[in-house]
């Protein structure tokens, strides 16, 4: 077996561990093996990526490629028949950028963080353990591995923002955990719903002795199986049940009779039993998107984290709730996807433009940045419901620009606050005349960030656009005017930021009186280089050269469309008998 | 004449056959003679001694009852049944006995005031409740329940009073005597209704559930919820849990430990043999009440348990109500009927006595070392000791459930009895319980993770670091690594239970 993708996950824990065992007055030191980790952890990503063969087919459990599946847990309950937890990780062309994403922010964060004075041991040890839940949660296939990264990256993310925070960190860090922890638990009722309810058909050719152990099922061997189930032959304790999200992506393997599976007529408030987990499922992960209206902890946590922590919350925590949107939510229940089609882009359009009036009326350059996220995410969620080609490959390209450019603009925000300790923009003004190196990234970030043809953004805004307009014709889904109000969510992010540029940047030098003594407003350093100078040439690469991820994605893609549009018809027609009752 | 010596004979030969399954137990109540017989010495190293002489007693228990193989499946009498579940929580048992006396070794206040007079008491005391304990899971016969129940009791009264040189210690134990003797009184008056109207204290025959359905449904209900008053005190359930935060605050640490595991243990192998009696088909249509009745009252003791944790200002009260909320989840998974939850069950106790050891344990070494009494004390410690910190991050999250700890575990597992349940039956009871225990995990988030957002998010001014004894180190070290374990590797445990079982 190839251990890529372990070793992707692992290498930033065996780096913590080599922190945690460094004394804690060599800071050089563990400074330098956290950025030699995630360093290493970047090698391996682009590795991947470079590795990683677009063009394979996508559909079904073959499409998964690196792929790591070993047995981890399993217990056979009595009447129950097995559980079986998998150690089961893989990539596609949905994971693929936002792994190159992880690794590259990774080592930005690490730069970012060479300012670090106050217990330099805890914070990097923290930093790498959240790099791991991280990485680990984009290559999970299972959904406990899934769900184990995704909860453990609260852990570390609560500690970096409340020990190492702002003046109101102990309140941000605590709503953050909280707002995640309630949406995790959300999706942990339809967790434990979806394992109850699905099988593993090799597992269960292999405990019923059709196969040898550890001897991989024919597909014909599968098919029968499926069959058989569907027709009841099993008995419950032959059946072996998994955790594993491709096993619950095809309906062939719910159990007969349980309450997730399409047939079980079970209602609940009026709804069909599986658009009721499909909306828990959503609500989980719109928390951690965030969509409006449960976006309320970002601006908080946003605003209080030190400068590196924004940056990986912004750029890579955001992405995994629209990554579970894709991996597991729509997927795994492709019915209740198309049927709600209009209230998850309703809700991405009601964020694009409450995000963008939000960010219109802030004073404190973070804070209309944190709303300039919330609103770049609505064009995620806006993609993704069009449910066509480009419209999702627009949300992931979206995800992977975003990551970058939000890190970007965190970063410069990080380097007045640096020098000024204020971040307010009225306090600021001409400053182009004082940092012109510094103006020229804001400008460069800016303008990325508001859609300019040639970046990054560009391209992802262009698809989902694309694609939300022609859904109505290509799939069926969505009210032409949503897109037409989303090109209005544009307009705005120029307004907000070609006017944040012109205030703080343009005309007169002036900064606050109060301020003068303590600011001292050098241009950027080399480190700040070294951070910022990457990110741009990526958003300009990734916005010349789109194929560069279109590529790894678009096969994937396509078999995500053609799987949720197949069988969320199929399934809706089922499902119209409870609907109309 | 010759009939009676008949039965006396027979009566004696089944005496003889099942005493062989009572032998923890003999053990026990001879370690126990012992320790009080030693107690009369004046000599120190014999008073020294007593704690390892408790300790060795508690550690043959235990390996007595996880090497032998034929403890299994004997009953005593009709009142006495050592099947597997009894045996697994009379390790359970044991292991509680042994944690509680390597907890009470750390604790200076006991061991000061122990050099002399009333420490053997101590110890004996804890082997007799051990010895309650074993008891209450056997049980199978509402009397002996009663007799187990009361045997618990009684040493629980004393041990409270341990530090009775102290107000709210007599304050704990005057509470607890109090409401302890009026819900055994009211139990035994439930026990004795049903003993009317069936005429057998057995609850395991059917006869006996069948007179119980042919009664006036009045007299039943009214009978059930005076013997369920009895055990719901005994696990600390809402609404019979007002005793729990005052003997928190009173009794020592290591018998608060003790409380919050071995009687809410024993309580709830109590209630789950007296709910697995509807196993039986002609009955198993009545359980839909019994259903009812619980549930509501799991669903009260989660909400009790999780909101009023809340408010609390003190570690001992926080922990208290943790304890009140665990017995609710503990009682939800009875409920999760015709699914295997026993297995369940008793990989959560197990979970659930390791992680509040540990957490007692911490608190243990922050009141006695570094007088810390309200929550608000913990106050920028975290930096002064880290390795103790961690560890208190780990127990609390496991009692928080989440991963990758065992507690997690513990919960998915009852709640995928409870959704299982649900799918066979379309309960909506079962829904309600499912959703509500699933969300309050969330509550119980926001008071547990107030020790560390204490411990490491507020600051202080002071910095040096505070030194922790290698025992106390090593002893926390002990209580996390299985949490660990159990997290990656369930199976290992939950294996060896079935296997116990089968």
């Amino acid at each position: 077996m190839n251990y890529t993708l372990s070793s992707l996950i692992f290498l930033p824990l065996l780096a913590a561990l080599a922190v945690l065992l460094l004394p804690a007055r060599l800071e050089r030191g563990i400074k330098a093996v956290t950025l030699g980790g995630t360093l290493l952890q970047l090698v391996v990503a682009v590795w991947l990526y470079l590795g990683f063969d677009g063009a394979a087919v996508a559909n079904g459990q073959t499409g998964y490629q690196f792929v790591e599946k070993v047995d981890w847990i399993g217990f056979s309950l009595g009447s129950l028949g097995r559980f079986q937890i998998e150690y089961f990780v893989g990539v596609d062309g949905v994971s693929i950028g936002m792994v190159l994403l992880t690794g590259i922010v990774g080592v930005i964060g690490v730069i970012s963080s060479w300012t670090i004075t106050k217990n330099v041991k805890g914070y990097f040890s923290l930093y790498l353990l959240l790099m791991t839940s991280v990485m680990g949660c984009f290559l999970a296939l299972d959904f406990f591995l899934f769900y184990l990264f995704f909860e453990f990256m609260l852990l570390p993310m609560y500690f970096l923002i409340g020990m190492w925070g702002g003046p109101k960190r102990e309140y941000a860090a605590l709503k953050f955990f909280i707002y995640t922890l309630i949406g995790s638990l959300f999706i942990l009722i339809v967790m434990i719903g979806l394992y109850t309810s699905v099988i593993d058909p090799e597992a269960t050719a292999q405990q019923m002795g059709l196969i040898g152990h550890n001897v991989p099922a024919s597909v014909d061997m599968v098919r029968q199986i499926q069959q058989m189930l569907q027709q009841g032959a099993f008995s419950e304790a032959d059946l072996v049940r998994t955790f594993s999200i491709p096993a619950m992506m095809e309906p062939a393997n719910f159990i007969p009779g349980s309450l997730l599976h399409v047939f079980s007529g079970v209602s609940l408030f009026d709804l069909p039993i599986r658009f009721v987990a499909f909306l828990l499922v959503l609500a989980g992960f719109l928390i951690k998107v965030p969509s409006v209206p449960v976006h309320t902890w970002l601006p908080d946590a946003h605003v209080e984290a030190p400068t590196p922590i924004s940056v990986l919350l912004a750029a890579i925590l955001l992405k995994v709730g629209g990554y579970g949107l894709i991996r597991i939510v729509y997927p795994v229940f492709p019915d209740a996807g198309a049927y709600f089609s209009t209230f998850v882009g309703g809700l991405g359009v009601l964020s694009i433009i409450y995000g963008a009036l939000c960010a219109l009326a802030m004073n404190d350059l973070k804070k209309l940045i944190a709303y300039s996220s919330v609103s770049h995410m609505g064009f995620v969620l806006l993609g993704l419901a069009s449910l066509t080609n480009e419209g999702v490959n627009g949300a992931i390209y979206m995800m992977f620009s975003h990551g970058l450019i939000s890190a970007m603009l965190f970063l410069v925000v990080g380097v007045i606050y640096d020098r000024a300790h204020d971040r307010m923009i009225l306090n600021f003004r001409g400053l182009a005349k004082r940092m012109p190196a510094y103006t020229a990234f804001v400008v460069v970030a800016f303008f990325a960030s508001l859609g300019l043809p040639g970046f990054s953004g560009f391209i992802a805004e262009l698809l989902v656009l694309l694609g939300s307009f022609s859904a109505p014709e290509a799939t069926g889904m969505l009210p032409r005017w949503m897109a037409i109000v989303a090109v209005i969510g544009l307009l705005l992010s120029a307004a907000y930021y070609l006017w944040a540029l012109q205030r703080m940047f343009f005309g007169k030098y002036w900064i606050f009186p109060e301020l003068r003594g303590k600011a001292q407003l050098t241009d950027l350093t080399k480190r700040e280089y070294l951070m910022l100078l990457p990110l741009a040439v990526l958003a300009f690469v990734f916005g010349i050269f789109p194929h560069l991820l279109l590529d790894k994605t678009g096969m994937t893609v396509t078999g995500f469309t053609e799987l949720v549009l197949r069988n969320g018809q199929e399934q809706l027609n089922i499902l119209q008998a409870i609907l109309h009752r | 004449m010759e009939e009676q010596a008949a039965q006396l004979t027979q009566t004696i030969d089944s005496i003889l056959a099942g005493a062989g399954s009572l032998l923890p137990e003999l053990l026990l109540a001879l370690f126990f003679l012992l320790l009080v017989t030693l107690d009369l010495f004046k000599s120190k190293t014999v008073k020294r001694l007593l704690p390892w002489v408790a300790l060795t007693g508690l550690f043959s228990v235990l390996v007595l009852l996880v090497l032998d193989r034929h403890l299994a499946e004997v009953q005593f009498l009709n009142l006495l049944r050592s099947d597997g579940i009894a045996r697994y929580a009379g390790i359970l048992f044991s292991l509680t006995g042994i944690f509680t006396i390597l907890l009470s070794l750390q604790n200076p206040k006991i061991e000061k005031r122990k050099q002399g007079e009333g420490r053997g008491e101590y110890y004996a005391l804890i082997l007799m409740l051990v010895l309650g304990l074993n008891l209450m899971a056997k049980s199978v016969n509402l009397l002996m329940v009663f007799l187990a129940i009361e045997i618990v009791s009684i040493a629980s009264y004393i041990l409270t009073l341990t530090l009775k040189e102290e107000k709210r210690a007599v304050e704990a134990g005057l509470k607890y005597v109090l409401y302890g003797t009026l819900s055994a009184g009211v139990m035994l008056y439930g026990m004795s209704f049903f003993y009317g109207l069936t005429g057998s204290l057995d609850y395991t025959l059917v006869s006996f559930w069948r007179s119980l359905l042919d009664a006036s449904p009045l007299m039943v209900t009214v009978a059930a919820i005076l013997v369920f008053a009895g055990f719901l005190f005994k696990i600390s359930a809402a609404p019979f849990h007002f005793w729990t935060p005052d003997v928190y605050q009173g009794a020592p640490m290591p018998i608060v430990a003790l409380f919050s595991t071995g009687p809410k243990m024993a309580g709830i192998i109590v209630i789950m043999r007296f709910v697995a009696a509807f196993a039986d088909p002609t009955i198993a249509s009545a359980f839909s009440d019994v259903q009812l009745f619980l549930g509501i009252a799991a669903l009260a003791t989660l909400a009790v348990g999780n909101f009023t944790a809340l408010w609390q200002r003190t570690p001992r009260r926080l922990m208290a109500f943790s304890s009140v909320s665990h017995a609710g989840f503990l009682l939800m998974a009875l409920l999760a009927f015709g699914s295997d939850y026993t297995v369940s069950v008793l990989f959560y106790m197990t979970v659930l006595l390791f992680m509040n050891f540990g957490m007692f344990l911490f608190l243990q070494m922050a009141e006695e070392n570094w007088q810390v009494r309200t929550l608000e004390d913990f106050q920028g410690m975290g930096p002064r000791i880290p390795f103790a910190g961690v560890m208190a991050l780990l127990f609390l999250l496991s009692l928080t459930g989440l991963p990758p700890l065992a507690g997690f575990i513990g919960k998915l597992l009852v709640f995928s009895n409870v959704w299982e349940a649900y799918t066979a039956t379309g309960q909506p009871m079962l829904l309600a319980l499912l959703v509500v225990g699933i969300l309050l995990t969330g509550a119980a988030l926001f008071y547990y993770i107030k020790i560390p957002y204490y411990l490491f998010l507020k600051r202080n001014q002071t910095a040096e670091n505070l030194v922790i004894s290698l025992s106390n180190k090593l002893l926390l070290v002990f209580f996390a690594l299985p949490l660990l374990v159990f997290f990656f590797k369930p199976d290992l445990l939950l294996h060896w239970i079935e296997k116990l079982l089968a």
